[in-house]
């Protein structure tokens, strides 16, 4: 993907950068509002990590004149203010997702790779594949190796998570956000509990896993 | 009042009572000079004399020598009770011989021919010839005080009315006062209530005029203009410290966490890496934390209350505990009554019933219970209990354990900031909830356990009916689950 980082804090953008490029994405960096907006304008990327609090324009404004001009490429929020509110004030400006600092870099890189695939066209799909797993989002039905496999309302949604970002990091804060809709961090490893139970139901009768755990990240649903 | 009636009585003696002091002078001063007159000259002299002056209408008298009588009074109108007068001169029994009288006698009314009572006052005394010891006659010496002593009857009236209408004003200026007064200490209260709950930017109300109560109304203000001040700059610094040392920490993760990844799998100072990241993740969380608390008791987030239905709330963190509970050798079990309202954030009353729960699965050994419940309390306010039946907390800690890093497992031997529990105090302050922590499930194998319950006030009833319909339009994903 290419992306571009919107950040006056130049020692903090030239470790995201260092770090997504070597994740095989090509990485632009703006220090101000302005030449990020400009940038933006001028080419066109995948995705987009803004920070709130820039000098010359705030980056909720650059966010607000990139969707009145129709531009609809992702865009993840990063803050120092990390509540709530906040968060749905970023949302509500136009941002795919929002990232509070103090951030680990395997969240933020899970999250732009999330966003930038949301930008798929075939985002909206009603059937869900990775390899023999098969996932049914109208019947809500999930089968692997054509044996059907009962989930638990949530446990269908943890799986469809991993399932839409097949092949990406999936981070335990970000399951708690999306599944769960927390936006605190538990201080036990509850979200690993309901992985395990996950586990035992899509892999263990079966010979590959598609579930790992990425140590120090979060989970991979991989073939 | 007191002194009201200290005047009133200078006014009655200075009058009233000096003018009987005058009318006793003149009547000793007579009754005096009729002695002598009566000692050197005689009862004829004497008898004379009181005929003239009883004509001339100003004195009573009484005249008795031998068995002759003279004088304008009739008859003696003295008592066996009556008052021994007391001159200085006199000695020995000779002061028994004179007597006070305050008497009542007629007088012909001049204008319909009838008798009228009047009040006299005056002094008998026994006359001698020369020398003698012999008592040869007596005389009485008085004036009319009817006029002074209506005047006294009238002073002593309106003395007792203005007293009384004195009396009534105090009391009345008094109760209109005093309620005045304690309406403005009431408000004093109030703001102090306002403003421990967080509302800082409440002032004093002022009437400017310039009396004690708006005094320190004004310094009550300005010492809350300070506190604000210092808030804010304290506020400001604490945000800068967590912008200044969050950045540095986050690199610190970034690069142990990029080092670890960079590492082959089977490299074992992967895993020391890692773990030094996790450290670093750990002091960033309780960083969090701690600015969480601050924002929390700063208030900040009270107007984001919203009333709403608890029970998917709390559905969901059983559920999402569930298994973390079956894990850890816990049975659990959630009793979550339906129909109840509270004013509250859904992210923030999550977080504190998730902490709690957190707790009692941290505490409770194998083998041991949780509860998570949601009913009424006696006084009819909702309540979320979390029961366990771990080692509990002493009573005496209950209150401690409450403030921020104060951790009871003085060994520090679990996993914790001591974070915790303030952040839930922290939460249910901001909802105006009480958070009381007491004992819990009690049976023969463990001690007390704890019962940590969170109580929120009552909402109006009026508007629960409005919230289950907008509870429905918030929470779309429940209807997809289902």
């Amino acid at each position: 993907m290419r992306i571009l980082i919107v950040e006056d804090d130049t020692v903090a953008a030239d470790y995201v950068r260092k770090g997504l490029m070597e994740a095989g994405h090509v990485v632009d960096l703006a220090a101000d509002g302005d030449l990020g907006l400009e940038m933006a304008r001028a080419a066109d990327y995948d995705a987009l990590v803004l920070d709130r609090m820039l000098p010359k324009r705030d980056g909720l404004d650059l966010l607000k004149v990139l969707r009145d001009d129709g531009d609809k490429t992702p865009v993840l929020i990063l803050s120092a203010l990390g509540e709530v509110d906040h968060k749905v004030e970023g949302l509500r400006a136009g941002g795919d997702d929002y990232l509070a600092k103090p951030y680990s870099f395997t969240e933020l890189l899970a999250r732009v790779e999330a966003i930038g695939r949301r930008s798929d066209p075939n985002a909206a799909v009603t059937k869900l594949t990775v390899g023999e797993l098969e996932m049914d989002l109208l019947a809500r039905t999930v089968r692997r190796e054509g044996q059907n496999i009962l989930l638990q309302p949530r446990e269908f949604r943890l799986l469809e998570c991993l399932m839409r970002n097949a092949g990406r990091v999936v981070t335990r804060t970000m399951l708690l956000e999306k599944v769960w809709d927390y936006h605190f961090d538990p201080q036990t490893n509850v979200i690993d509990v309901h992985i395990s139970r996950l586990r035992g139901k899509i892999d263990k009768e079966f010979e590959t896993p598609l579930l790992h755990t990425v140590r120090g990240a979060g989970y991979r649903l991989q073939v | 009042m007191g002194s009201s009636l200290v005047l009133f009585g200078f006014f009655y003696f200075g009058t009233v009572k000096s003018e009987l002091n005058r009318v006793d002078q003149n009547i000793t001063a007579e009754l005096k000079e009729l002695e002598s007159l009566y000692a050197e000259e005689g009862p004829i002299a004497v008898e004379r004399e009181v005929f003239l002056r009883s004509a001339s209408g100003e004195g009573l008298y009484y005249f008795q020598h031998l068995n002759k009588f003279t004088g304008n009074l009739a008859q003696l109108p003295i008592s066996e009770d009556s008052m021994q007068v007391r001159f200085g001169f006199l000695r020995g029994n000779e002061r028994d011989l004179y007597r006070r009288v305050e008497a009542i006698y007629s007088i012909a009314d001049e204008e319909d021919s009838g008798l009228r009572d009047r009040r006299m006052r005056g002094i008998l005394g026994p006359l001698r010839i020369g020398d003698n010891t012999e008592i040869s006659g007596q005389l009485l010496v008085g004036r009319d005080v009817e006029v002074a002593m209506r005047n006294a009857v009238r002073v002593k009236n309106t003395i007792l009315i203005s007293a009384a209408i004195s009396l009534a004003l105090g009391l009345l200026s008094g109760f209109l006062v005093s309620r005045r007064f304690s309406s403005r200490v009431e408000e004093f209260n109030r703001l102090a209530t306002d403003i421990r709950k967080g509302h800082l930017d409440r002032r004093a109300s002022r009437n400017h005029s310039g009396d004690e109560l708006d005094l320190l109304a004004e310094h009550l203000n300005d010492m809350l203009d300070h506190i604000d001040r210092l808030m804010k700059a304290m506020r400001y610094a604490g945000d800068s410290i967590a912008h200044d040392l969050r950045s540095p920490l986050t690199r610190l993760r970034t690069r142990l966490e990029s080092a670890a990844v960079d590492m082959k799998d089977d490299d074992p100072s992967a895993n020391v890496l890692f773990a030094a990241a996790d450290d670093a993740g750990e002091l960033l969380k309780t960083f969090d934390s701690v600015l969480r608390i601050a924002r929390l008791e700063a208030g900040e987030r009270r107007e984001l209350l919203k009333e709403l239905d608890p029970k998917p709330i709390l559905d969901d963190i059983a559920e999402l505990y569930e298994p973390a509970c079956e894990d850890a050798g816990l049975s659990f079990s959630a009793h979550i009554e339906k129909d109840h309202v509270l004013a509250a954030d859904r992210g923030l009353l999550s977080q504190a019933v998730s902490n709690l729960v957190e707790n009692a699965i941290k505490y409770t050994p194998h083998g041991g219970e949780v509860q998570l419940s949601l009913e009424h309390d006696k006084m009819g306010r909702s309540q979320i209990i979390i029961l366990d039946n771990g080692p509990g907390i002493p009573a005496t800690e209950r209150q401690r354990v409450k403030e921020r890093f104060v951790r009871l497992d003085e060994s520090r031997t679990k996993k914790g900031s001591g974070l915790g529990l303030a952040l839930v105090d922290a939460i249910a302050d901001l909802h105006r909830a009480e958070f009381i922590l007491g004992d819990g499930i009690s049976n023969a194998q463990s001690k007390n356990g704890l019962s940590a319950s969170i109580i929120f006030p009552r909402v109006r009833k009026r508007r629960q009916k409005e919230d289950a319909q907008g509870d429905d339009v918030i929470q779309p994903s429940a209807a997809l689950l289902d």
